[in-house]
């Protein structure tokens, strides 16, 4: 026990001896006053001239500050981070926010009102309060009355605040001493709470991993693997040919393949080619001419391309009568299933780049076969 | 009765007989589904108040409570209030032919209303209706008669019986709001329901009863009535007030939001029609001045017992109900809000009659209930 003086306890026989006794020990300001008492006595704490509690405006601030945070945490993730739509609705809809808020801003206003009570507000923990270990409280958890002068910050005058409460009426006056260092949040304390804590994680999670793996009598979350599925290269009970995988419905079209739509290279001739005669899609045409035409059909489309000699067989000479005398459509229906040596190229050329190629063989036969009305229109330029 | 009060007496029956030519002209000039509405609108308001108040009644003998005895008899009186309401009521069955399509000789084309066309119909509606009307004079006979006799007979065997009524009372009060809300109020839109509808209702009754009885108590002690009942029995009422403005907000909401994620087309369609256009203002105004304005004025400890601050919210609160009920009803009416001289008419008479009626309660016999053993405790209350 230190020398301090932590308080002076002044016991009553009544509550209103009690009553009595507090504005006039009051007038003196010795110290902090504090009454204890078997039961609650009404409008004590007026006479004690205790301020209104500032919890009610904590919870407040507090409240306001969930609510926010809730807001603006949806929002960011909703709206801004990671928008998805879901259920057809606007990502930021506040509609959706509001539960989650209502939530948030209970949480934090609850969590204010206790911890800001125990802790802020009744200074707690406070192991070995002194009034516990003094004479006076046997009678006051029955049948007493005490009034005790603290020590608020400052030294306490004993010997007045003695004085002031036999003055006031007091039975029986005890000066309590400060008690020892509180044994909280010492080092010591601190290493064995947080040693605690991690042995308690090593064991948790020791045991956990012992149910999963060790011995399996909690089985980790295997819902995704266990699902009834179907599987491609496996056989299943729940088509009626026990096939796992089946042909796609009849005239299913993939994306990008659509059919050419014509029997025969004839009919293809009434096809027409859907691309605008632009820059673009010349340059297009004469990327995938060059690419894939030219080894065999040559630069100008005449027939003499680097492969001609070694492939053995003839390419056809673009320009001949013949092919300028093709419609588009034709062209087109021989690019894209091939003809006597001449391979498809329907898996190297999308069905774009197939009709900007039949452009481009128009330009290179009008260019290699140009008339006086084509030099007037480049004159005219 | 001292001079003002016989002027404002005077007032109000100036009120009433304007109102009432207001009302007969409605009749002959705006068209019969307007003024059923408002009919309607009036009717529900009434028998809500009413209700309102007589669970505060029996809220209190169920769970025994000490505290509110001193201020008990303001909420019986207000509760009086359930006499009138019944004619109301047999005359707003005329509205049956005229609002509800469940009633029509189409319902029975429309696959859903031909399903419930029984209960839709108007003999079985008319019979609920008026099981619900016996059922609410029989509660108050038991509750606020027995109360007043015991003014007279001090027998506390009436505390023993109304404390064993009460639990009976609470299952036929739900059975009652419950039907008032789907029949009166869901009724006008038979295809749409909400299984928590008779609880919004009730939230708005109970608030509308609590407003009710704060604005007589905080009035009567202002003439110097109720001797003994003090800021810690204002505080309680204060205190209610706030908690149940927070739970109508609840389930007014929980039922909106609900119908707004399953956005399902014959759910959301009552939502559709109260956020299109000028509705969509009401909507607003509704949430502000029913929950966002209480909220704010009654959330510090002490503005709950201040009388001004009391007055105050317990006006708007009750402003706030006619809003909801109106919310409520006159959608089914058209697209645009109406309100004009019809509707103020039927303010005017319907106010002067609730008001006068309420006033003459309030002058007779004892301000609290004399008779009861624990009105002494109840004087000793303090928070």
């Amino acid at each position: 026990m230190s020398e301090k003086t932590f308080a002076v306890l002044g016991l009553f026989e009544s509550p209103d001896a009690l009553m009595h006794a507090i504005p006039k020990v009051r007038d003196q300001k010795l110290g902090r006053l504090e009454a204890y008492t078997p039961y609650p006595i009404h409008g004590i704490d007026e006479a004690l001239g205790f301020r209104r509690s500032p919890l009610g405006g904590m919870v407040m601030i507090m409240g306001v500050v969930g609510a926010v945070t809730a807001l603006a945490f949806q929002y960011w993730i909703s709206a801004i981070d990671y928008p998805i739509v879901t259920g057809g609705k606007p990502p930021y809809s506040w509609e959706a926010f509001v539960p989650i808020m209502f939530e948030v801003t209970v949480l934090f206003a609850t969590f204010t009102a206790g911890l800001g009570m125990l802790l802020l507000l009744n200074r707690l923990p406070f192991f070995g309060h002194p009034v516990l270990t003094s004479r006076a409280i046997q009678g006051i958890t029955r049948d007493r009355y005490a009034l005790s002068i603290e020590a608020d910050g400052m030294a306490l005058d004993a010997a007045a605040a003695r004085a002031a409460l036999a003055a006031a009426g007091a039975a029986d006056v005890e000066v309590l001493a400060e008690p020892d260092a509180v044994p909280f949040l010492t080092s010591d304390y601190v290493m064995r709470a947080l040693g605690g804590i991690f042995a308690a994680c090593v064991v948790a999670g020791l045991l956990m991993y012992a149910a999963i793996k060790v011995i399996p009598v909690m089985p980790p979350m295997v819902h995704m693997h266990e699902q009834p599925r179907l599987n491609p290269q496996a056989p299943s009970t729940f088509f009626r040919d026990g096939h796992g995988m089946q042909q796609p419905v009849a005239g299913t079209v993939s994306r990008g393949h659509l059919p050419i739509g014509a029997a025969s290279q004839e009919e293809a001739a009434l096809l027409a080619n859907p691309l605008p005669r632009t820059a673009e899609v010349f340059a297009m045409g004469r990327k995938a001419f060059t690419n894939r035409c030219a080894v065999c059909h040559g630069a100008l489309g005449t027939g003499v391309g680097s492969m001609t000699a070694a492939y053995g067989a003839k390419p056809a000479n673009l320009q001949a009568q013949r092919f300028r005398d093709y419609a588009d459509g034709q062209i087109y229906w021989v690019i894209s299933m091939g003809k006597n040596a001449m391979p498809s190229h329907a898996a190297d050329l999308t069905e774009t780049q197939r009709w900007a190629v039949v452009h481009y063989v128009r330009t290179l036969q009008r260019a290699q076969n140009a008339g006086d009305q084509d030099m007037n229109a480049a004159g005219a330029r | 009765m001292s001079e003002t009060n016989a002027r404002t007496t005077n007032l109000l029956r100036g009120a009433m007989a304007i109102g009432a030519v207001g009302v007969v002209a409605a009749y002959f000039q705006t068209g019969l589904e307007r003024f059923w509405a408002n009919w309607l609108l009036w009717f529900v308001l009434f028998f809500t108040v009413g209700l309102g108040s007589l669970f505060i009644v029996a809220l209190e003998h169920l769970v025994g409570a000490k505290w509110s005895v001193p201020i008990r008899r303001i909420p019986e009186r207000v509760a009086t209030l359930l006499i009138p309401t019944v004619p109301i009521g047999l005359i707003a069955l005329g509205a049956l032919r005229v609002l509800y399509p469940g009633t029509r000789p189409e319902a029975l084309q429309n696959k859903v209303l031909a399903g419930k066309a029984f209960w839709l119909g108007i003999p079985f509606f008319s019979a609920r209706a008026i099981v619900c009307f016996a059922l609410s004079l029989l509660a108050l006979s038991i509750f606020v008669g027995g109360s007043l006799k015991q003014d007279k007979t001090r027998d506390p065997a009436f505390n023993v019986r109304a404390r064993k009524f009460a639990p009976a009372f609470m299952a036929l009060f739900a059975l009652v709001i419950t039907l008032v809300a789907f029949d009166w109020v869901s009724g006008l839109t038979p295809e749409w329901y909400s299984d928590i509808f008779g609880v919004y209702l009730f939230a708005g009754a109970f608030l509308a009863g609590l407003a009710a009885t704060t604005l007589a108590v905080v009035g009567l002690q202002a003439q110097g009535r109720l001797d003994g009942v003090r800021g810690d029995h204002r505080y309680n009422l204060g205190g209610f007030m706030f908690a149940f403005t927070v739970f109508w907000s609840y389930i007014g909401f929980a039922q909106y939001m609900l119908m707004w994620y399953a956005n399902l087309p014959d759910e959301v369609i009552y939502f559709k029609a109260r956020l299109d256009g000028s509705w969509h203002v009401v909507t607003l105004v509704l949430a502000v001045t029913h929950f966002v304005l209480p909220f704010i004025a009654l959330v510090s400890q002490g503005s709950k017992g201040e009388p001004q601050r009391l007055r105050r919210v317990a006006t708007l609160m009750l402003g706030a109900h006619v809003l909801d009920i109106y919310w409520l009803i006159f959608p089914v009416l058209g697209r645009t809000p109406l309100f004009s001289w019809p509707e103020v008419s039927f303010a005017l008479f319907f106010l002067g009659l609730g008001l006068l009626w309420v006033r003459g309660a309030m002058e007779k016999g004892e301000d609290m209930p004399v008779g009861d053993p624990f009105l002494a405790e109840g004087l000793e209350f303090r928070l």
